[in-house]
């Protein structure tokens, strides 16, 4: 759809003429996020600098019953922040100041533009942090992180984002701003702002977040522990859980991924093993030593080829180096790849590389594998060429056939990267119609019209849609009716 | 509407859950006798009543434990219980997980039991937690010491099945510690008082119990002195578990010393840890010109036990660490006679007040009321004799932007109101 002329003026009345795009290569400069299989520009972006501006914007588009799509850096994997169906899109870019930081409460209110690391970078000489990290931290946006829920390495031991929300803002697809939460404890009322961190922009915009931060753990220690296989490794990172060590990463590489990183930043992991295991462990000093320890004690008796950990921060660097390369060594190996993100119950790891293993020779497809084994999120790279149709038909095949895998061990569809275009077929699998159904009317009451960011999210399916009535339950047959 | 007798719904009642688990009457509920009180025995039993006192619009007030039911607007009526008390399975216990499945009615105690065995715990600790159903504790976002290192259920409930308002089984979350497909229900059920659903079964995460534990009590003369004391510890590399204030009311039931105010540590992890951490923790109680003790083993189990003792009027005071001095002298201006303790680190506080009327705290609570809102913070009123809060609002003021999104949420998923009608904020 075009937008109107009046909308069109209108916008630019509200934002002036640099606060509106409507040039066809720059909306095209918006039409994907990092998944670029879905692609759809908008008919206009514009580049808000307060909440008042996004409100404004908000009730224009409202009123002229215009898509909304909110994007932040645009870093997102799942189809998010694009416009299949056009309209408006709201580049929160220009909102990146940090409000306040409020160390004494441990908290910091910022606006969603600003970048994930630059929050860190903003009190770490004062020997604090902000937990969350995804993998894109140096570009991604904090309002990104709120929308998708995003998680990162160090998650399995902080938590996610939304353990990290305190309160935040958010100008709702009825235009309305609503201010949740805060920096005090134990507000009266649903816990609005846990209902909204994870909604993908289909609820409203949030303009203001304020998060928890952390003062920095007394030491850091990373060891490197190299196996024959992936299944090895994998049995030792369930080990390691159940030892009652959570720590704060623990990374997996399986050898097409160590041959890629190495190939691509020189040998920073022994050649020759099937799988290394990356582990990170933070807290006070004692703690730390006498956890790495145990861990090596742990991988030693699963079988590790060898075990050694970081003497210093140049060698921590080297062998983190190597994982954060891994997304860009990987074009070593592969012109394309489906990344998967499910989730498995972490003592179902051994079981579901078993499973993997199979289902690459089964497609005679390669799958690489960096991912967050201690919480059990998988990430396999399910590697293709491009130029053949049919290795594309059967990487899908293979991606949907671990997808099913992960879910009948008990998983989830998605562990961090969200829902977007890209997996709301999938979400049926994990739940029943009622269930869905209950998230469609959940989001109705944010956005009543159906303008925020649709054909996200939720699925295509009759349980998400108007008039649908889940089964209730049977009542005895009786004469009280 | 249907148009039913007593007694041929009492006749629908048992058909679904049996005779002997349908009773006329039953415990009171704030007061209010129940027209009936029924224990289902599984899951579907409960959808089906609920589904019943839907279609009948009856009052349907989930019960646990009861032992939180004075929180709350006083309810105008009562018709039906659903007591938990028969769904007090552990479902899946997965320890290698470190995550469990629990039908709400099981209680946080039985629960710890069958966890300790493998050396893990779920670290929810309001005052006689372990008298409490899993499922009214997530209802009733109950909290206590532990939370300082471990969040409250908001950080623990993975995933949660529900009956809906019309007796519509429904799940949402996940099994698993990190998942993020589809809308957060979890978050939206915790805290919920049961009226978006009658919470059924709970997906908990759970944490290695440290190796070694210990406790240490340090008592200052002055608020400002534990509060400098707070500040200087939450701005170190000490990884505490709880991080608590005792008043010296508090200190007094504990039989401990008495002080101005005392702010009890612990660190749990491995013993070498324990030690090395020890003395930074006094360390920085000597630079806030305190004293400080170190407490045995039994130090948290008689800390509960004193404050579930307390009887009268509890308040939950919502605010933050940096002000403890303001809190603890508002609540002293108002309240003189009042004991106050709480995770101080979080800013999560509570008030006991032993002789209270209505009209005797209906003055001082809008004045404390009014000093925390100052930070955003509030007071719930957690227990109270009826009367007093049928005059005072015990939620307290929520924002009229938020409360509209309630609102709607509310009659979104309850638009018949049967759910625990009118006691939650804003009467919903």
């Amino acid at each position: 759809m075009a937008l109107s002329a009046s909308v069109v003026a209108g916008l630019q009345r509200l934002l002036g003429p640099a606060g509106v795009v409507t040039t066809l290569e720059g909306r095209l400069t918006y039409e994907s996020d990092m998944l670029t299989l879905y692609k759809g520009a908008p008919d206009a972006v514009v580049l808000p600098t307060s909440t008042e501006d996004v409100q404004a914007v908000v009730r224009l588009c409202r009123e002229a019953r215009v898509p909304i799509v909110p994007r932040g850096s645009g870093t997102g994997l799942i189809g998010g922040a694009t416009a299949p169906q056009g309209g408006v899109m709201v580049s929160l870019t220009r909102m990146t100041n940090i409000l306040e930081i409020d160390l004494t409460n441990r908290c910091a209110t910022v606006q969603p533009g600003l970048i994930n690391l630059w929050l860190t970078n903003a009190v770490r000489e004062r020997g604090w942090f902000f937990a969350p990290d995804p993998s894109s931290q140096m570009v991604s946006s904090i309002g990104g992180n709120v929308a998708t829920n995003a998680g990162g390495p160090h998650c399995l031991k902080y938590g996610i984002t939304t353990n990290h929300v305190l309160g935040l803002e958010i100008v709702t697809g009825t235009g309305d701003v609503v201010s949740v939460g805060g920096k005090a404890a134990d507000r009266p009322g649903y816990d609005l702002t846990g209902a909204i961190v994870g909604n993908e922009g289909t609820f409203g915009l949030v303009t203001a977040v304020t998060v928890r931060l952390l003062h920095a753990p007394e030491a850091v220690k990373t060891a490197l522990a190299s196996f024959a296989s992936l299944v090895e490794a994998s049995e030792a990172v369930s080990a390691i859980i159940a030892a009652g060590i959570i720590p704060a990463a623990l990374e997996m590489l399986d050898d097409a991924m160590i041959g890629a990183v190495n190939a691509a930043v020189g040998k920073v992991y022994p050649d020759g093993a099937g799988a290394v295991l990356l582990i990170e462990l933070d807290g006070p000093r004692a703690e730390v030593e006498a956890q790495a320890e145990r861990v090596a004690a742990i991988c030693r008796e699963r079988g590790a080829l060898m075990v050694t950990v970081a003497r210093d921060e140049a060698e921590r660097a080297l062998l983190w180096k190597g994982r954060k390369e891994a997304a860009g060594a990987v074009g070593r190996i592969t012109a394309a790849y489906l990344l998967q993100d499910a989730v498995v119950p972490r003592s179902k790891l051994p079981q579901i590389m078993r499973e993997m293993v199979a289902i690459a020779k089964r497609h005679n497809l390669l799958f690489a594998n960096v991912f967050h084994a201690g919480d059990g999120n998988l990430h396999p790279l399910i590697c293709y060429d491009d130029r053949n149709p049919a290795e594309l038909e059967r990487a899908q095949q293979a991606n949907e056939e671990l997808l099913h895998a992960c879910i009948a061990l008990g998983g989830s569809v998605s562990g961090e990267h969200g829902i977007g275009m890209d997996k709301a077929k999938n979400l049926p699998l994990q739940y029943a119609d009622a269930d869905l159904n209950f998230m469609f009317r959940l989001r109705r009451v944010f956005d009543p019209d159906g303008l925020m960011n649709p054909a996200k999210l939720l699925p295509s399916h009759p349980a998400c849609g108007e008039g649908f009535r889940p089964s209730r339950p049977a009542l005895p047959a009786g004469t009280w009716v | 509407m249907a148009v039913t007798t007593s007694a041929a719904l009492a006749d629908a009642l048992r058909g679904i859950v049996g005779a002997e688990h349908v009773r006329e009457g039953g415990a009171s509920v704030d007061g209010v006798t129940p027209r009936w009180t029924a224990a289902p025995g599984t899951i579907e039993q409960a959808a089906a009543v609920v589904a019943l006192a839907h279609d009948e619009r009856l009052a349907i007030v989930p019960c646990g434990g009861g032992t939180a039911l004075e929180l709350g607007h006083p309810p105008a009526r009562v018709d039906l219980v659903v007591d938990t008390k028969r769904l007090d399975a552990v479902l899946e216990y997965q320890p290698e997980d470190l995550t469990v499945t629990v039908q709400a009615g099981c209680t946080a105690g039985a629960l710890a039991a069958q966890l300790a065995a493998h050396g893990q715990l779920l670290p929810v600790d309001p005052p006689g937690w372990a008298e409490r159903s899993l499922g009214g504790l997530a209802a009733t976002q109950g909290s206590g010491p532990l939370r300082h290192r471990y969040g409250t259920l908001r950080d623990l409930l993975l995933g949660v099945r529900f009956a809906q308002a019309d007796g519509v089984l429904t799940w949402g979350g996940a099994k698993v510690v990190k998942s993020v497909s589809g809308y957060d229900i979890p978050k939206l059920m915790v805290g919920s008082l049961g009226t978006l659903g009658v919470l059924l079964e709970l997906t908990l995460r759970l944490h290695p119990a440290p190796d070694y534990e210990a406790t240490w009590l340090a008592s200052f003369r002055t608020p400002a002195h534990a509060q400098e004391f707070v500040a200087a510890l939450l701005d170190s590399t000490v990884q505490p578990n709880r991080v608590e204030l005792l008043d010296a009311r508090v200190c007094a039931a504990c039989r401990l010393p008495e002080s101005a105010a005392a702010v009890a540590v612990s660190i749990g992890t491995v013993e070498p840890a324990v030690r090395a951490q020890e003395g930074v923790v006094k360390a920085l109680v000597q630079y806030a010109h305190g004293t400080v003790e170190t407490m045995g083993a039994s130090f948290w189990s008689a800390y509960d036990r004193a404050l579930a003792r307390f009887e009268g009027v509890s308040l939950r005071i919502g605010t933050v660490p940096g002000r403890l001095v303001e809190t603890l002298g508002a609540v002293q201006a108002v309240l003189p006679g009042a004991a106050v303790a709480g995770a101080v680190g979080i800013g999560a506080l509570r008030a006991l007040v032993a002789h209270a009327d209505a009209a005797a705290l209906l003055g001082p609570l809008e004045r404390l009321r009014a000093t925390v809102a100052e930070v955003g913070g509030g007071v719930i009123v957690e227990r109270a004799p009826r009367v007093i809060r049928e005059r005072i609002d015990p939620w307290g003021p929520v924002p009229a932007p938020a409360l509209a999104v309630m609102r709607a949420i509310k009659n979104e998923f309850d638009p018949r109101g049967v759910l625990n009608p009118g006691r939650f904020v804003g009467g919903l």
